[in-house]
């Protein structure tokens, strides 16, 4: 085992990853430098790589789009990237289009904490309807 | 009783033998050897040293949230209330997940709809009593409440974990593409 | 039309005994010997007369069955009861089979088993697997039985795609939802119609696969006892249109009740689920309503949850009436009478109160120093009048129909006041050859009666001797004469109840009937009145009409008896009540009440048999018991009452009247010598005035009783009365 080749991987991951300035940008945002394949991107601008070099579970990653800064979140995985993120099935839906059906709702990440948070309420109509005295004249 | 007493001062014996190991012999070279382990914080180093040595290696652990690791097809997670192609609920206020559900966290309320068909007017779930067994997704007929593959829904208040039918229908919704497929990959086991 | 098993006409028609009557009727026949048979074995000794069925049951097995009743005639079509008897070549139908010395049966031999198993099989290459979203799933009894006899996997094989077979569904009114797919043919609906309800809507067409039950061409299934063909449906063919998926059996909790919606007290079951009434059903009770219900029992509960009270209203500077606290409330009422005297007090029962409200009422106002205390519903007073028990029950009872075989019905139309009684008249007319006759306008009773005439001198002549029916009354063995509340609230009232009380006496006198048969017997159109008249209540508002009050207490009185004309303009009107109508709208304060599934309570029938009903759900929002109320105004009042819980209130109701506490026991009165002898004293003579049941049309029956089912806000019955309107 020679250490040339993981000096020629350094720099491949160095390149890869946008020079040195773009390296050390990433790491400061992910904590950690992968070289990889870009297998798609979904249309929130979310990059998905795969390199299978890397032990399952981390052989696939997310790189998440730069409009959510530091902000990113794991929930801002769309469930078809979701799947295949999660290693449930390895054909990708740049390959295996999921089904499409026209009442499918794009994607949220979870919103507690915003004002646009779910609140609960009550789907039902009042159990007991209460007697209003007729108008006096 | 005799014999107890006797057993335990044996162990005692062992215990201490083992937390206050005996001390080095009092001989010039292994003295020598022992100081100068210490003065050169040879044991230190070596620690260091793999501590290094692990710095350029692959970590063993995932770089959440980048990286994720395996999930079954048949995870269960977040629930969720499904539609059929045309749009219309599946679900139609049978309430067998009501009544298989052992946590009962599910409440179900239904009535006649405009149309005549059976529907729920209520469709509750509290995800705090919710043991994630799966129970109701079996005991559905019509596979309309199903665990989903989501599990990153934390909150930050209780209430917002007493999902109503339109949050799980809107759940349904945004996960369908995920939910069908793994149906589909499951399908012949079921 | 397929071939039913009609036994019953027959029997009605030749006379002849047979074990279809004493199936259904409580013939006091004497018992022959019993034989002996051997169920699985079992040596079991059996009434000769009864059928193979019932024999299994008295040796312990339940033989599965579809079509069977106990209480209808037996069909034998559905097979599902299918045993083995030793020596004979095929399994028989054990419904219809009658015991024989020394039957051996086997009901759990593996050719019995093999053969229901067929049956079943049968019944389920066409019985749809929807039961996901019927209504009886839970409660079927094709879905119990096929855990036993079903196959675990089917050899129904759809090969031409033609699907199983499907029936039209039939729109038979608002009450009753109709799947016919889901019929099995049992025609236990048919038998209910024709044999109890009286009815022959119902019938089949067609033979074999082809067979419908409907109601040959489209209409309303138009009887006041519907509602019952949903029990008895074994599948969820009949369902209840109201409750229609609204509930699952498993997840209800059933408390058992007694209904108020007329003065029989059937008893039913209150099935509530989260603090809501979701249905009611009838519960056994041999001597009142068998397990029959009529529709009002059953489907009034939707406005249990509609024109409620729910808080205390008071009316503010503009004279409308608002929501406030329970202390403005009472304070309220508090200004207004401190300073009055007793007699400008008063007070009204309405015909839903339980004794426990009217008890605490009565015990406020004579505190007060008042006893004006009435009742919307008249009685004569004069004479004896209520102060003998005997003169306003039913001393006959309600099963003592079956044992007489005279009946005569004066002004009243048992079929609407009371139709779970008048099923049990038709039961009587058809098993026990009893003679029904009217007096006063005929109503469509479902059984054939002689009408007399309309005018209440009839019931004189009768008296006197000089109509010729007065002979059949004498002739009779067990006679019994009913006559109806509503004929008390005529003008001459009273002359009616003497010459019913005369008309009685001479009856029990000429029959030679004996002194324990009871001949007269009054039939109450409103729950409450026994117990309030029991109380010491004076029956109608004459007393406040003559001597108007300051402050007017209506304890759920909506019937405008008293209105705000008959009152001194600066009176002031308290209502409690649980349902906001006549009486809210005219009160200046409301104090809401609960209503009878929302409390423990006691309910006095028209037999005088005293039931409680009990608290199935929490009374809505602010309301409370109605006793309660009363008893914290009397604490704000300065005349504290001395109970505090219920068991303090009853000791009060017994020391008042000791038959209100002895619950489920007939309290029985026999003065009708001296009650007699009093009403000489009447003078008021008797009107020319044809006596009119108030109830003559099935929608009448849908219409009364606004005050507490809200019936102008509830749906079910509402929609009903307009079907059966524009029929």
């Amino acid at each position: 085992m020679s250490v040339l080749p993981k000096f020629r991987t350094f720099f491949k991951i160095i390149k890869e990853n946008g020079g040195v300035v773009g390296s050390f940008l990433k790491l400061y945002r992910t904590e950690e430098l992968k070289d990889g394949t870009l297998v798609g991107q979904d249309k929130y601008g979310h990059k998905y790589y795969e390199n299978k070099r890397y032990f399952i579970a981390r052989s696939r990653w997310v790189d998440y789009a730069d409009d959510v800064g530091m902000d990113y979140d794991g929930s801002q995985v769309p469930p078809e990237w979701h799947r295949w993120l999660h290693y449930m099935t390895d054909d990708p839906p740049t390959k295996v289009p999921p089904v499409t059906r026209k009442y499918i709702l794009d994607h949220i990440e979870n919103r507690t904490g915003t004002h646009e948070q779910y609140v609960p309420y009550s789907t039902t109509k009042p159990k007991v309807h209460a007697w209003q005295s007729p108008r006096a004249n | 009783m005799v014999r107890h007493v006797f057993i335990n001062c044996v162990l005692c014996v062992h215990f201490t033998e083992q937390v206050h190991p005996e001390e080095g012999k009092l001989e010039w070279r292994e003295m020598t050897d022992r100081a100068a382990n210490t003065a050169f914080m040879i044991e230190l180093s070596k620690g260091l040293g793999i501590v290094m040595s692990h710095l350029f290696k692959e970590p063993a652990t995932i770089n959440y949230p980048f990286e994720k690791g395996p999930l079954s097809p048949r995870f269960r997670g977040e629930h969720a209330l499904r539609r059929y192609p045309s749009g219309e609920e599946r679900c139609i206020a049978c309430k067998l997940c009501e009544a298989i559900c052992p946590a009962q966290a599910i409440t179900i309320e239904a009535e006649t709809r405009a149309d005549g068909s059976r529907r729920t007017t209520r469709y509750d779930i509290d995800m705090t009593k919710c043991i994630y067994c799966g129970f109701c997704q079996e005991a559905c007929p019509v596979d309309a409440v199903v665990e989903g593959p989501n599990f990153e829904y934390s909150t930050e208040t209780h209430e917002e974990l007493i999902y109503n039918k339109e949050k799980l229908l809107e759940n349904g919704d945004r996960w369908e593409p995920e939910i069908a497929g793994n149906l589909q990959a499951d399908y012949l086991y079921r | 039309m397929a071939t039913l098993l009609r036994l019953w006409p027959l029997k009605r028609g030749l006379g002849c005994p047979g074990f279809i009557g004493t199936l259904a009727s409580r013939a006091q026949s004497t018992a022959p010997e019993k034989i002996e048979i051997f169920v699985n074995d079992k040596p079991v000794k059996v009434d000769p007369r009864s059928t193979v069925l019932q024999a299994c049951a008295e040796g312990g097995v339940q033989i599965p069955r579809f079509c069977f009743h106990e209480r209808l005639s037996i069909a034998g079509n559905c097979r599902m009861c299918l045993v083995q008897v030793e020596g004979s070549p095929k399994p028989v139908a054990s419904c219809a089979m009658p015991v024989m010395k020394g039957m051996k049966i086997k009901t759990d031999s593996p050719d019995t088993r093999k053969a229901r198993e067929g049956v079943m099989e049968f019944l389920l290459v066409n019985h749809p697997l929807d039961c996901p979203i019927c209504d009886q799933g839970g409660e079927c009894d094709l879905q119990d039985q096929s855990m036993n006899y079903g196959s675990d996997r089917s050899r129904f094989t759809d090969m031409e795609f033609a699907g199983k077979r499907a029936v039209e569904d039939k729109n038979i009114g608002p009450l009753v939802k109709t799947i016919m797919t889901r019929c099995i043919h049992c025609t236990r609906c048919i038998r209910f119609a024709s044999e109890v309800a009286g009815v022959e809507d119902l019938g089949t067409t067609g033979r074999g696969n082809d067979m419908v039950v409907g109601t040959y061409v489209e209409k309303l299934f138009k009887s006041e006892l519907s509602g019952n063909v949903i029990d008895l449906c074994p599948v969820g063919a009949l369902t209840s249109k109201p409750y229609a998926f609204t509930a699952r059996p498993w997840e209800t909790r059933k408390i058992e009740s007694v209904d108020v919606m007329d003065a029989l007290g059937s008893n039913i079951v209150v099935s509530t689920r989260g603090g809501e009434v979701m249905r009611v059903l009838p519960r056994i009770h041999e001597d009142i309503n068998e397990e029959w219900i009529s529709d009002k029992t059953r489907f009034a509960y939707d406005g249990l949850k509609r024109q409620r009270l729910v808080t205390p209203m008071a009316k503010n500077a503009q004279g409308q009436l608002v929501s406030t606290e329970w202390e403005e409330a009472f304070f309220r009422i508090v200004e207004k009478t401190v300073s009055l005297s007793g007699d400008q007090i008063a007070a009204i029962a309405g015909g839903h109160c339980d004794a426990e409200a009217l008890v605490a009422l009565k015990d406020i106002l004579n505190k007060l120093g008042s006893e004006a205390l009435c009742t919307e519903e008249v009685f004569p007073m004069d004479a004896a009048g209520t102060d003998l028990r005997s003169n306003y029950l039913m001393n006959g009872r309600i099963v003592g129909v079956e044992e007489a075989d005279k009946l005569l019905l004066i002004g009243t139309n048992p079929r609407y006041e009371a139709p779970v009684f008048n099923a049990k008249i038709r039961k009587s007319w058809i098993h026990n050859d009893l003679d029904v006759a009217v007096i006063g306008q005929q109503p469509d009773l479902t059984y054939e009666c002689e009408h007399l005439g309309e005018s209440p001198k009839l019931i004189q002549d009768l008296v006197d001797g000089k109509h010729p029916y007065s002979k059949v009354l004498a002739g009779a063995k067990k006679p019994m004469i009913i006559v109806g509340s509503a004929m008390f609230q005529r003008a001459d009232g009273a002359a009616v109840h003497r010459a019913v009380s005369s008309l009685a006496q001479t009856v029990r006198a000429k029959s030679g009937c004996g002194e324990d048969w009871r001949v007269l017997n009054v039939l109450h159109r409103v729950a409450s009145q026994v117990a309030a008249l029991d109380l010491g209540y004076k029956a109608g508002v004459e007393v406040i009409r003559n001597n108007p009050p300051k402050v007017l207490f209506l304890l759920g009185a909506d019937d405008n008896t008293i209105t705000r004309d008959d009152l001194p303009k600066d009176s002031f009107i308290v209502y409690i009540g649980s349902h906001g109508d006549n009486g809210a709208s005219m009160a200046d304060v409301v104090l809401p009440g609960a209503a009878y599934t929302e409390k423990n309570s006691t309910y006095v029938n028209t037999e005088g048999r005293a039931q409680q009903t009990r608290l199935a759900v929490t009374p809505p929002g602010m309301a409370r018991e109605d006793w309660k109320i009363i008893r914290a105004l009397s604490e704000i009042l300065g005349v504290t009452l001395p109970y505090d819980d219920l068991n303090e209130v009853r000791e009060r109701l017994e020391e008042v009247s000791p038959n209100l506490t002895r619950y489920g026991d007939v309290e029985e009165a026999n003065y009708f010598k001296q009650s007699e002898e009093l009403a000489k004293g009447i003078k008021q003579q008797l009107s020319d005035q044809p006596l009119t049941p108030p109830q003559l049309a099935l929608k009448d029956f849908y219409m009364t009783d606004a005050d507490i089912t809200s019936i102008t806000d509830n749906v079910a019955l509402r929609e009903s009365c307009h079907g059966v309107g524009q029929q």
